[in-house]
């Protein structure tokens, strides 16, 4: 067969669809699909930005009321306070980022690439700012004079975070991978 | 835009130029038709503001397919279940009756091919031009040139073994 007995067969289809349409159906789980993908959008930046500011409060307000001052807990809202600044000044780059690409099939990889980087890059900063943040926390909770309990407590959930988060990294590395073996598949002649 | 607008726009595309999307949907999946097609359709959802009608609909439509259905296949390799296989049935049903088994075979060949080439064969069926591939796929002519070159040498050379219809 040459090519253009293919390409006859291929535009006869035209007037006989491949399939039938059950549209309502469609249309109902599109709108469903839809209000979800809205409510995600961004979800998991303003959950790290929301997480921290509260958590960070929670700690000033804490060692305000208390009775002693807690030097620990103050170093921990302020770098709980550092992260929300980053996190914001990357969702702005992100945002901004997102603009430059062509709108071509490459513009699309290079576009999903860029997301995929930026959440690796997310999630390494999250997974390497724990180590700190959780020895702030054990010497914090040190100087209140509850060491093993604490230390106990707070180095279990930083090593449960830990680990959550380098499975992330590990998989956002997969699919990164995979997206720049389709761009080298696009750019070469093979 | 406004959201009424914005499904207006997609009720009118998809009434025009669903079988656009069909096509696609049948050269990049086996068992998910329904869910390729429902997620194409977001993507495409999500465009129409973007849309400024220098392109034309279809070759709009055919760049957000085909990228949407390039990442999918990854997917696909992950989730092949008999839940997708439920959608199938409730969404897309296929007119099996009218095929032509030549087109089923022509569909069966490019589903062979991988991501990338499966969309530059896509195109050149639809009889888009090199120029016009060229911008769509962000790489230059010459190598759409060759690509092309390599695919039709490919599926002419198995077409001679296909003896149905003259052609296995």
């Amino acid at each position: 067969m040459e090519f253009d007995e293919m390409k006859k067969i291929w535009d006869a289809q035209n007037s006989r669809p491949l399939y039938t349409l059950d549209e309502k159906a469609l249309h109902n789980r599109i709108q469903s699909k839809m209000n979800c993908t809205l409510r995600l959008t961004g979800m998991r930046e303003w959950l790290l930005i929301l997480i921290n500011l509260g958590a960070g409060g929670i700690l000033i307000g804490f060692n305000r009321f208390k009775p002693g001052t807690n030097i620990f807990l103050y170093l921990e809202a302020a770098w709980m306070f550092a992260t929300v600044v980053y996190f914001i000044v990357y969702r702005i780059r992100r945002i901004k980022a997102s603009r430059r690409f062509d709108r071509s099939i490459r513009g699309d990889l290079d576009h999903s690439i860029s997301l995929v980087t930026y959440q690796i890059r997310t999630s390494e900063f999250i997974r390497w700012n724990l180590p700190p943040m959780g020895a702030i926390m054990i010497f914090s909770g040190w100087e209140g004079g509850q060491l093993l309990k604490v230390s106990t407590l707070i180095l279990a959930s930083y090593t449960l975070s830990f680990y959550v988060v380098s499975k992330g990294i590990h998989a956002d590395k997969k699919r990164k991978r995979s997206l720049q073996a389709l761009k080298e598949k696009l750019e070469t002649g093979m | 835009m406004t959201e009424k607008e914005q499904l207006d726009i997609l009720e009118e595309w998809l009434k025009l130029y669903k079988g656009l999307i069909f096509k696609v949907v049948r050269a990049y999946t086996v068992a998910d038709h329904d869910d390729l097609f429902q997620e194409i359709i977001i993507q495409v959802w999500h465009s129409i503001p973007a849309f400024r009608q220098e392109a034309s609909v279809t070759t709009w439509l055919y760049r957000i397919a085909l990228n949407t259905a390039i990442k999918w296949t990854k997917k696909e390799k992950k989730y092949t279940g008999a839940e997708t296989l439920d959608h199938v049935q409730h969404l897309l049903q296929e007119n099996r009756i009218q095929i032509d088994e030549r087109l089923t075979w022509l569909y069966g060949e490019i589903y062979k091919l991988d991501e990338i080439d499966r969309s530059v064969f896509l195109l050149l069926l639809e009889g888009f031009s090199y120029k016009e591939m060229s911008a769509m796929l962000g790489i230059s002519e010459s190598n759409v040139g060759v690509k092309i070159n390599r695919i039709k040498k490919q599926l002419i050379a198995k077409s001679k073994n296909y003896d149905n219809h003259g052609i296995r």
